[in-house]
């Protein structure tokens, strides 16, 4: 650098502070980006995806209610009453206890068993009036029975309906019960991401692993907030 | 419930205005000591400051062409903000490492570096000969970015402004500003990652101020790492003020602190010494190695070598000892002890720097006249009687309004 | 989502804006490309008689007072600038003689006050002259902290304070005019020309008459080289002037912090986040620890 013309060593400091302040802007939305929980996405799309078989495990013939509950009229005209597949599946492995004892009357909408996981749990209403004549120990007795074989030897109590044919008509069957269970299904998917998205916002709480095993049983990992927000959308 | 005042709904509907004019009125005792000393002090500091502007700056002030910066810059800026530098220091411990141990003194921490910024920003103000003009580097009538200043002005502002921000929660609450409140906490974070990296410019920015001055102050302090022996000495300097400003307020504000930060308070003290103790000793060495890369023991033997020693031993090495005496022995009052006498080391330093090793040898050396020293009182007090203000008002040493709690994250 | 897209849009426009407007980057030499060069004043004080016509052309040049009738050089007596004038005369008592030496700002090269000035009040022009802006300058002081010759001086008194220094007349070399002090002295000690010619002409004196002249020219690489440029009989300290001054220009002193500030805005608060990510989470762990 001679002394004989204008030289300035601080000529492009100007620009050097804009290009910082360009930086700090874009280092948010940046950052937001970078920590959006996906990994949690395609979990819960594969464990719905996987969901999707079960679906096809829809015996025909029975009538399914919107509270996820599925009743048989048995030959004896007892009525046969237990939770669906789609909603195990969700849950995963829980255990079953009745709230009503056998020959008490029960309306239609009255809670009558509660499926639990810890110390989460998910009330079931009844979807027919009438009055309990059995009860199945075995399912409450059996670990794992209801989640294996949900519309065999996994039912819930047998019934003998007041109102069998009026109440009937709520309920859906066969092509009409697939179609609204895949209804079910998107809503369900829908719940879940929102769920995740309540629970990274508090870090005390991240329950679901990054990177970790599937979680095939979408609900069992979540806190117990969730299954009562579950229980509000889709089992009242 | 405990003897801790929670702030409940305080507008209980009355409109914003009068709330405001409500919260004006002055609460406590008239006649404090502090009032007793303080007030005579700040009217004397408001007429000299209204001479400096009708007669100009050499009216009320010693400084002069070979020393045009004096006391006002030296103390109120240069060191005042060394002070103010607990609030970067805490929030990175608090937020950035989640330390939740300190997170019951952050909120004062960060009030009084917001007060301290502010009233010295005023400072700054006050000593320049022409103090509207100061708009121009800031709207862009001209800016001289080449300048060391022109960062740290920069800095101030953009530092001021996060604070508020990691302060604002408070004010939120104390206005009942619900959904205000979850906006402002929401940016917290960003407010403090932006203050730390601003401090760590402008704590070391005041040191580089004085790196062109190079013959100009005494070779024992001049060097070309004075902005990191600035940035390092902040962080000791910010600690012991926390612990100095601490101690007095948990004798003043006694009634509105819970008992169980009173207890933990102990806790944080002892903590702090430790940090200090590391801090200073680093910075201990960081002055061997200047003075060994500087050859700087020819100036030991003289005037201004012995002043060098009294603050290299008496005010660094010392107080070091200190803290890690206090921290080993679990020590509280010693740890105050070495705040203070910490503290002190960070004025001389400072002080060393911008005006008594600053042209040592001109002929008519500086000193400060009765009237700059009033001011530079004044300014304090006056800052003190803010963080009163706002301490007796607003949730700061309280508990947050039960609301706020809920949110908290 | 549609938001992630709309910021990441938003901030590409800004980028692009704030890189289209500011200065073009590019192979952009830092040497002023109209390749005008500074003038500047040689002064020889084997010629200089301590008449002080330079200090009263310039008082009445700039509006200020000339100096008072007794106020006269003399050996022993530091006169210095001062906000009421912008040059002085002083004797020295040397080796050789009594010589007269005029003193002022130095003019240099690569200024410090100008790199200190935050409102781009202190300004060197393309022609070499640094000068002081009066509708920029707050007045801060920071210039006369930072030059080696404290030159600039400030008016104290004063509720609009002035920075007072000698601006080599660039008004009047504007209108085709000497410098007000090399016009008035009568003994041509101050000659203005192109910094160019007037070190070789200084060395040219140097190298006509050898005994007579001390063979350095002060202002040459002095602060990186200076606009004024000094001529003696007799080495330097002897008249008085500061020969520690360094000899690279003052700003290079800045230069290692202002450059790293960029890189402290990037770093620094990417370090940052990556610190709050990672603990984040333990948060609970430490809460009632001790």
């Amino acid at each position: 650098m001679d002394a004989f013309t204008y030289t300035d060593i601080f000529e492009t400091k100007g620009i050097e502070y804009l290009v910082i302040i360009a930086f700090l802007l874009i280092l948010v939305p940046t950052w937001i980006m970078l920590n959006r929980p996906v990994k949690v996405k395609t979990q819960l799309i594969e464990s719905m995806n996987g969901l999707t078989a079960a679906l096809l495990r829809l015996p025909r013939g029975l009538f399914y209610n919107r509270n996820h509950t599925w009743t048989y009229l048995e030959k004896s005209g007892a009525a046969k009453v237990g939770v669906d597949d789609l909603l195990l599946h969700i849950t995963g492995g829980v255990s079953v206890d009745f709230l009503r004892a056998e020959g008490e009357q029960v309306n239609k909408g009255d809670l009558i068993a509660t499926v639990s996981q810890g110390d989460r749990q998910l009330k079931i209403a009844s979807p027919i009036t009438g009055k309990i004549q059995k009860l199945n120990t075995a399912v409450h007795e059996k670990e794992g029975l209801i989640n294996s074989d949900p519309y065999g030897k996994g039912w819930i109590c047998k019934m003998k309906p007041e109102n069998w044919k009026t109440e009937i008509n709520d309920c859906k069957m066969d092509d009409e019960a697939l179609e609204w269970s895949q209804e079910e299904l998107t809503r369900c998917k829908d719940f879940m991401a929102e769920a995740v998205q309540l629970i990274n916002k508090d870090s005390a709480r991240v329950v679901l692993q990054e990177g970790g095993a599937l979680a095939d049983f979408p609900l069992a990992d979540m806190p117990g907030e969730v299954w009562n927000k579950f229980q509000k959308e889709f089992l009242d | 419930m405990s003897n801790t005042t929670a702030i409940e709904q305080p507008r209980n509907g009355k409109s914003t205005w009068k709330f405001l004019a409500d919260e004006f009125k002055p609460k406590g005792k008239p006649f404090t000591w502090f009032n007793i000393i303080s007030v005579p002090v700040i009217m004397a500091g408001i007429v000299i400051i209204i001479l400096r502007f009708i007669h100009g700056l050499g009216y009320v002030s010693n400084i002069d062409q070979e020393v045009p910066w004096g006391l006002w810059k030296g103390f109120n800026v240069v060191t005042g903000v060394a002070f103010a530098g607990g609030a970067y220091v805490l929030t990175f411990i608090v937020y950035i490492l989640n330390v939740q141990k300190f997170k019951s003194i952050v909120r004062v921490t960060v009030l009084n570096g917001f007060l301290a910024y502010v009233f010295y920003a005023g400072a700054l103000v006050l000593d320049l000969g022409r103090p509207l003009k100061i708009i121009n580097p800031i709207i862009g009538n001209s800016f001289g970015a080449n300048s060391v200043l022109f960062l740290i002005a920069w800095h101030f502002l953009l530092y001021m402004i996060a604070q508020l921000i990691e302060f604002s929660p408070a004010i939120a609450e104390w206005l009942g500003a619900k959904r205000a409140r979850k906006i402002l906490s929401g940016m917290t974070i960003g407010a403090v990652i932006m203050g730390i990296t601003l401090s760590t410019l402008h704590q070391s920015g005041l040191g580089a101020l004085f790196l062109m001055a190079s013959e100009k102050i005494h070779p024992l302090w001049y060097n070309e790492f004075i902005p990191i022996l600035f940035l390092v000495s902040s962080v000791f300097a910010g600690l012991s003020m926390v612990i100095f400003e601490g101690s007095i307020s948990k004798r003043v504000f006694a009634d509105k602190i819970s008992e169980k930060n009173k207890t933990g308070h102990k806790g944080i003290i002892h903590t702090f010494s430790q940090i200090c103790a590391f801090a200073m000793f680093v910075y201990f060495f960081m002055h061997i190695i200047v003075f060994v890369h500087g050859k700087n023991w020819t100036y030991l033997n003289s005037r201004m070598g012995l002043w060098y020693l009294t603050e290299m031993i008496g005010f660094v090495l010392v107080p070091m000892v200190m803290f890690f005496v206090s921290y080993r022995k679990v020590n509280i009052t010693l740890a105050k002890v070495a705040a203070i006498v910490t503290m002190l080391g960070i004025v001389i330093n400072r002080l060393n720097v911008s005006i008594i090793a600053y042209r040592w040898d001109a002929e008519v050396p500086y000193y400060p006249t009765w009237m700059e020293v009033v001011v530079t009182f004044t300014i304090i007090f006056i800052e003190v009687w803010v963080f009163r203000w706002v301490v007796n008002r607003m949730p700061v040493y309280n508990e947050s309004p039960a609301w706020a709690k809920e949110n908290e994250h | 989502m549609g938001v992630d897209r709309r910021n990441f849009l938003k901030a590409l426009g800004l980028t692009g804006a704030a890189i289209g407007t500011g200065k073009p980057l590019g192979a952009t030499p830092a040497v002023n490309e109209d390749e005008t060069e500074f003038h500047g004043i040689l002064f020889d004080s084997t010629w200089c008689a301590g008449c002080q016509g330079c200090e009263i052309a310039c008082a009445e040049a700039h509006g200020l007072e000339g100096p008072a009738l007794e106020d006269v050089p003399e050996v022993g007596l530091k006169r210095k600038a001062n906000e009421n004038r912008r040059t002085v005369v002083n004797a020295h008592e040397t080796s050789a003689g009594e010589f007269f030496v005029k003193s002022q700002c130095m003019q240099c090269a690569q200024p410090a006050c100008v790199s200190a000035c935050l409102t781009k009040a202190m300004y060197k022009q393309k022609d070499g002259s640094v000068i002081w802006r009066e509708e920029k300058c707050m007045g801060c002081r920071y210039c006369m902290i930072s030059c080696p010759f404290d030159a600039p001086k400030f008016e104290y008194h004063s509720t609009n304070p002035k920075i007072q220094k000698c601006d080599m007349c660039y008004d009047r070399v504007k209108e085709g005019l000497l410098p007000a002090c090399v016009e008035n002295c009568p003994a041509e000690a101050v000659k203005f020309g192109s910094r160019r010619e007037l070190i070789a002409e200084a060395r040219q004196r140097i190298a006509d008459f050898p005994g007579m002249y001390h063979d350095v020219i002060y202002g040459e690489h002095e602060a990186g080289g200076t606009g004024w440029l000094y001529l003696s009989a007799v080495p330097f300290e002897e008249l008085g002037f500061n020969t520690k001054v360094q000899k690279k220009p003052y700003p290079e002193l800045t230069k290692g912090f202002l450059y790293s500030v960029p890189s402290v805005f990037v770093l620094a608060p990417a370090v940052l986040l990556g610190i709050h990510s990672a603990t984040k989470n333990k948060s609970n762990q430490d809460n009632e620890n001790e």
